[in-house]
């Protein structure tokens, strides 16, 4: 028996931390998807398990879910969906698309019940609303079963620190309920529990392609295969997401720090494919004025997105030569008042704004002697 | 600089060459009245100094005399930094240029034409001139501060190299070395941002926030709509659901109910099926009872029928008895009844006695009445025959009399009057000629032609008119004429005034008024006795006429006769009505009085007969009604016993009624009692559950539609994809938030740069002007006094108001009087020349000020002047020499004297 488990495509979702290339998020979202099907056809899967949030919201453009459905019905085995918090089964729901209908390969779940098919029995646990306390799994009882039982879940494996239960999942789960494996949804990181034995019998996904900055081990489906009912399932990784989130973080604290930085950004491939946010907090030394303009035009010109916030970065309290080069008179004296309030006040903002002049005193100081 | 001397020709109004000079490196004054050239001087060193010579234009064409092909010339003698040089300038035809500088005791040549214009600017430190065009104040260097032309002495602005200039001089740097490049470019980026006011610059160069901005409130307006379009769509997800869960509710409550309605439902038959038996069993009950009853009757009737018979029997027996003897009584009051009427009728036949009479006692009051009147209507109708009689002479008597009346009278005697005026005016105009001959003469007279003896001693009259001719026999003939006069109108007046009183006289005989007026008074009198006569008649007659009363008199007189001939004896003595009336009605009372007494006597006996006959007859009807009764009864009797039953045998049967009677109460009682123990009416309980059973179905019914136009509207808003549209605007949103933060640091930057600029340049300032206030401060006060307090200049030391001490905020200088104002401009130029004049003496020229100065405070002036003469040469140039003589050291030009 070996199926693809995958979760939260999260389709329509909002991308606003990527500014004008929102959509393109999007729209690489399907592409992702029709990796997904491609690699269960690659991987010999027999069927796919969705378990959740397949779309961000029940409001989505249609045409997405069209276009969702499609990708699905493209693969030739069935495809097995449990709707999630995202897009739980309510009326106007997603699942009330005709394209469902359409897709014959496709099941979407409605009822807590068992199904049983040729090689396995399936325990499907859809979800009806956002939020509830409810164990969406407590239903289940697979240990008198003779076939593979599999279960289809999505919610929150209780340990994980996320205040009020939301859909709580014991960390047992799959071994309490007699599954052979249960696929988790809810969580876009891959991530799998392990039983004393060192057996895998559950296993969120995660999502198929990263959908923000700084989300880890994402960008994937799972490939499990399992021989016979009791053994332990196979669990497999395959890469399905193509977006490269890239989050750097620098503090500066030595002149000329920012052209390592510099360096990184120039190497970072791929970078058509590649969206990168960039933190400098810091120092600021004359020396690496011009490294930050640099930095700034490389995120603004190489890569998918780009985007750079120095705010927190103040001038070097001394060391400031150009101030130095000012004819004595009203700009020098506005100069070293400003790095004064640059580097001393207590409002972070008064900072960044006083950084932000001097930057321009500085600019237009170069100017005026060109 | 210091200027020595200045020559000009063909400048304006100067055709001949002047020349002025030596200057007094102190104080000059160059003076002449209105229109002489001094303004014309005062151009002519501007035009040395500061212009290129062959500069061009309606400008400087302006300064060749009018009407005049002469090229203006100008020489200046001057000492800049200890050297002294000589600049010779001819502008427009055979423009020239010739800079010489004082070397060995003679002035050599420096530079010519353009170069002597450069070098003499290098010396100066004037500005570049501009092209060819003439120089504007900003061009003149440090003579922006020092020197006013007329009418200009305020100082609104100086350029930026004179500025620059006194800072240097005050020995401060604003802006450092290539700070006026600096300053520029920050400029140049505040003002992509903000207005010189600090504001957000708007319309067409607004700063780029606004536009985001604006997109931001238009986004954010756009977002609350999507976000609304989203909440809708999951609240009708909502209420589709809810629909569901109710509709689901509604139909499991009507699956209940229809349960119910089913047992109720079995229940009720049964009740129906008890009560229906319950009437039955009744019915039966009662048709038992009836039964029983009814033999009861049957037994109660046979005796009562038996019982009455024999009461009637009875009864018919003594009213045989009684009609009997009321037969008897009712014969005997009959006949006392006929009696008693033949007694009333022949009392009765008295009353015809009475009418007879009646009749005579009206006849005789007629009679009487009548003979009244008939005397009366008879002395009625004499003494209108009387009145008649006089009347009828009276009217003779006046148709008779011819009398005018009033109006006639007064026309009289106008005609009269108009007579006698007539004839006076006559007499007036007539020649009157009076001959009283001694001896007898016969007089002729020619109008009229006639003649006349007049004997001795008599006097003859003559009249006439227009002259009076006679002619007196043996004398000859006299004529004798007047003044000409209108006698002949006269005479046709009186001829008219006699035709008119002869007309309305004829009638009468008389002319004489009086006459005429007494005619009219015996005509009124009588008038008045004609009209007392009618008033006589018609009183008489009273509506009537004579010939109406007349048949009324006959017909009285016949009545009369009539009444004698049936009554002779009133002829001798007629009736007294009175006692006629009396007897009459003394015997009707009698008469009366044996009518009622009759009357009654045989009412009483004829009631007593109607009484008799009343009971004898009832006794008879009671007899009759008896025996139909008696009748009755045996046919009563007859019917109840026609069955041939004996009484005996009805008991029997009786006894058995009341049995089954009773038999069929317990089943009736028997059938209630199981009926009761069903609780209420189930009937009743069926259709309140059909009820509810029906609203149930409607509720669901209703949920159903609510549920499919929900589901109607979710599909709509399904379609719209509100959360992808929603999405699309956040990050749209959060785009131009983070545009907008990234614009704001940039802005919030570029302010805080140019305000920190800003805030240390008024520090610098403030640091630099302040000698030149406290200078222009000092002077001020000495000139005004500490009214006006410490005088403010700007970054650009030009004056900005006075700050008096006791106000809290400065007064700008339009706030100032005229006079004050200049008096302010003045001490700022000399001030900022005493600044300038550290290093070297300068040159100030004051072209026709202070004309708003009162003597006192020019006198202060003159003496502030005197000081400042110290460090700087002053020009004065002025129409009002006289103003000037106090200054005690200067050198006086009359520039007219030079002409």
């Amino acid at each position: 028996m070996k199926f693809l488990h995958t979760s939260d495509w999260q389709i329509g979702m909002k991308a606003d931390s990527v500014g004008r290339m929102a959509e393109r998020v999007r729209e690489e979202r399907l592409e992702a998807a029709r990796r997904v099907v491609q690699a269960a056809l690659d991987n010999g899967a027999e069927m796919i398990l969705l378990t959740g949030d397949v779309f961000e919201d029940n409001a989505v453009d249609r045409l997405l879910v069209r276009k969702t459905g499609e990708i699905l019905r493209a693969f030739p085995g069935p495809v097995y969906i449990i709707p999630g918090n995202h897009d739980p089964l309510v009326p106007g729901s997603v699942w009330e698309h005709s394209v469902w209908k359409e897709a014959a390969n496709i099941t979407i779940f409605s009822k807590s019940e068992s199904v049983e098919l040729a090689g396995c029995i399936l325990f499907p646990c859809p979800l009806h609303e956002k939020y509830s306390t409810k164990n969406p799994t407590s239903w289940i009882n697979a240990k008198d079963v003779t076939k593979p039982a599999i279960g289809l879940a999505h919610g929150n494996v209780e340990g994980i620190p996320n205040g009020e239960p939301d859909y709580p999942i014991p960390r047992d789960a799959a071994t309490r309920l007699g599954l052979d494996y249960l696929a988790l949804g809810h969580w876009h990181s891959f991530a799998r529990y392990d039983a004393d034995d060192g057996s895998c019998r559950m296993a969120y996904a995660g999502t198929h392609e990263t959908t923000k900055f700084g989300e880890r081990d994402s960008g994937n489906a799972v490939i499990v295969e399992i021989v016979q009912r009791g053994s332990p399932p196979k669990l497999t990784q395959v890469k399905t997401g193509r977006l490269n989130w890239c989050s750097l973080e620098r503090t500066v604290d030595q002149p000329q720090s920012l052209e390592a930085l510099v360096e990184e950004l120039g190497k970072l491939d791929p970078p058509d494919v590649s969206l990168v946010r960039v933190l400098i907090g810091g120092v600021l030394f004359p020396e690496d004025r011009h490294a930050l303009i640099r930095i700034e035009e490389l995120l603004a010109s190489r890569f998918l997105f780009g985007s750079l916030d120095s705010s927190s970065l103040i001038p070097a309290p001394d060391g400031e030569g150009w101030i130095e080069s000012l004819a004595s008179g009203s700009f020098r004296d506005a100069a070293v008042k400003l790095r004064s309030l640059a580097a001393q006040s207590a409002n972070p903002e008064e900072r960044a704004v006083a950084t932000q002049a001097l930057l321009q005193l500085f600019e237009l100081h170069e100017r005026s002697r060109a | 600089m210091i200027l020595h001397s200045l020559s000009v020709a063909n400048w304006r109004s100067l055709l001949t060459s002047v020349e002025l000079g030596p200057f007094s490196e102190r104080l000059n004054v160059i003076h002449a009245p209105n229109g002489t050239g001094k303004s014309s001087l005062f151009e002519a060193m501007r035009r040395a100094l500061f212009d290129a010579h062959h500069v061009s234009g309606e400008e400087i064409e302006a300064v060749r005399p009018w009407g005049r092909s002469l090229a203006p010339q100008v020489k200046m003698e001057f000492t800049q930094s200890g050297v002294r040089y000589r600049v010779e300038k001819i502008f427009l035809d055979g423009a020239s240029a010739h800079l010489f500088r004082f070397e060995d005791g003679k002035f050599l040549p420096l530079a010519d034409s353009r170069n002597a214009d450069t070098k003499l600017r290098e010396i100066i430190a004037a500005s570049d001139a501009p092209g060819r065009g003439l120089s504007k104040h900003e061009h003149w260097g440090l003579a922006e501060v020092l020197w006013a032309p007329q009418g200009a002495l305020h100082l609104d602005s100086l350029s930026s190299s004179v500025t620059e200039n006194l800072r240097a001089a005050l020995g401060v740097q604003l802006t450092g070395e290539s700070g006026s490049r600096l300053e520029e470019l920050l400029e140049e980026r505040y003002q992509t941002y903000f207005t010189k006011g600090g504001k957000p610059r708007t319309g067409k160069q607004a700063a780029p926030i606004l536009a985001l901005e604006s997109e931001q409130e238009s986004t954010v307006a756009e977002r609350q709509q999507r976000l609304e379009h989203q909440q809708r769509f999951e609240e009708t997800s909502r209420a589709v659901e809810d629909a569901r869960q109710k509709r689901g509710q509604a139909r499991f409550e009507a699956d209940a109910i229809r349960e119910s309605v089913a047992q109720t439902s079995q229940q009720a038959e049964t009740y129906l099926r008890l009560q229906s038996e319950l009437e039955q069993k009744r019915l039966t009950e009662q048709a038992v009872k009836e039964r029983f009853d009814a033999i009861g009757k049957s037994l109660e009737l046979i005796g009562n029928v038996r019982e009455e018979i024999s009461q009637v029997q009875s009864k018919i027996q003594s009213g045989q008895t009684l009609v009997s003897e009321l037969a008897a009584e009712l014969q005997k009051t009959n006949d006392a009844a006929d009696a008693a009427r033949g007694k009333r009728d022949e009392t009765r036949r008295q009353r015809s006695s009475l009418d007879d009479r009646a009749a005579e006692v009206e006849d005789a009051s007629a009679f009487v009445d009548d003979s009244k009147a008939h005397q009366t209507l008879a002395a009625r109708l004499e003494k209108l025959k009387q009145f008649e009689a006089d009347l009828k002479k009276r009217k003779e008597q006046r148709a008779a009399l011819v009398a005018p009346d009033d109006k006639t009278i007064r026309e009289v005697r106008k005609c009269l009057a108009a007579h006698e005026v007539a004839e006076a005016a006559l007499r007036a105009s007539l020649i009157h000629l009076t001959v009283q001959p001694k001896k007898k003469a016969i007089i002729r007279s020619k109008s009229p032609d006639k003649s006349q003896t007049v004997t001795a001693g008599d006097k003859a009259k003559f009249s006439g008119s227009p002259d009076v001719r006679i002619e007196i026999e043996g004398f000859g003939t006299i004529y004798a004429s007047g003044p000409e006069g209108d006698a002949e109108a006269h005479q046709e007046a009186l001829q008219d005034a006699e035709k008119k009183l002869a007309k309305l006289t004829q009638p009468y005989g008389t002319q004489d008024p009086d006459r005429l007026q007494v005619l009219r008074e015996q005509a009124n009198g009588f008038d008045l006795t004609i009209e007392q006569l009618e008033s006589k008649v018609a009183e008489l007659l009273d509506d009537e006429s004579a010939d109406e009363l007349k048949p009324q008199l006959a017909e009285l007189d016949a009545r009369i006769q009539e009444r004698l001939g049936r009554f002779p004896a009133w002829k001798k003595q007629p009736p007294i009505v009175s006692d006629l009336r009396s007897a009459l009605e003394k015997q009707r009372k009698a008469i009366e009085t044996a009518i009622e007494t009759a009357e009654d006597a045989f009412d009483k006996a004829q009631s007593a007969a109607q009484a008799v006959q009343k009971r004898h007859g009832q006794a008879e009807a009671e007899l009759k009604n008896a025996r139909l009764n008696l009748d009755a009864a045996k046919v009563r009797l007859n019917d109840l016993t026609k069955d041939g039953q004996s009484d005996e045998t009805r008991a029997h049967d009786r006894q058995e009624a009341l049995m089954a009677w009773e038999a069929a109460k317990i089943k009736a009682k028997d059938c209630e009692t199981k009926l009761n123990e069903i609780p209420g009416d189930p009937q009743k309980t069926l259709q309140k559950l059909e009820r509810q059973l029906a609203a149930l179905e409607e509720v669901e019914a209703k949920a159903r539609d609510e549920e499919n136009q929900a589901e109607g509207r979710l599909q709509n808003l399904a379609a719209e994809g509100a959360y992808s549209k929603l999405v699309a605007c956040e990050e749209k949103l959060a785009d131009l938030n983070l545009r907008i933060r990234r614009e704001k640091l940039r802005m919030d930057a570029t302010k805080l740069l140019y305000d920190t600029v800003a805030t240390c340049k008024a520090a610098v300032v403030a640091a630099v002007a302040a000698p030149v206030e406290r200078t222009a401060t000092h002077m001020l006060g000495r000139i005004a006094g500490p009214r006006l307090g410490n005088v403010r200049l700007t970054e650009n030391f030009v004056p900005a108001g006075v700050r008096p001490e006791i106000a809290t905020e400065p007064v700008e200088l339009t706030n100032l009087s005229g006079g004050e104002q200049e008096q302010l401009f003045l001490i700022v130029r000399l001030a900022l020349g005493q600044v300038l004049a550290k290093e070297e003496r300068q040159l100030v020229v004051l072209d026709d000020v202070l004309n708003a100065t009162d003597t006192g405070r020019l006198a202060r002036v003159l003496t502030l002047l005197e000081e400042c003469a110290d460090r700087l040469q002053i020009v004065i140039l002025t129409c009002h020499p006289e103003r000037y003589r106090g200054l005690e050291a200067a050198t006086f030009f009359n520039l007219q004297e030079k002409l």
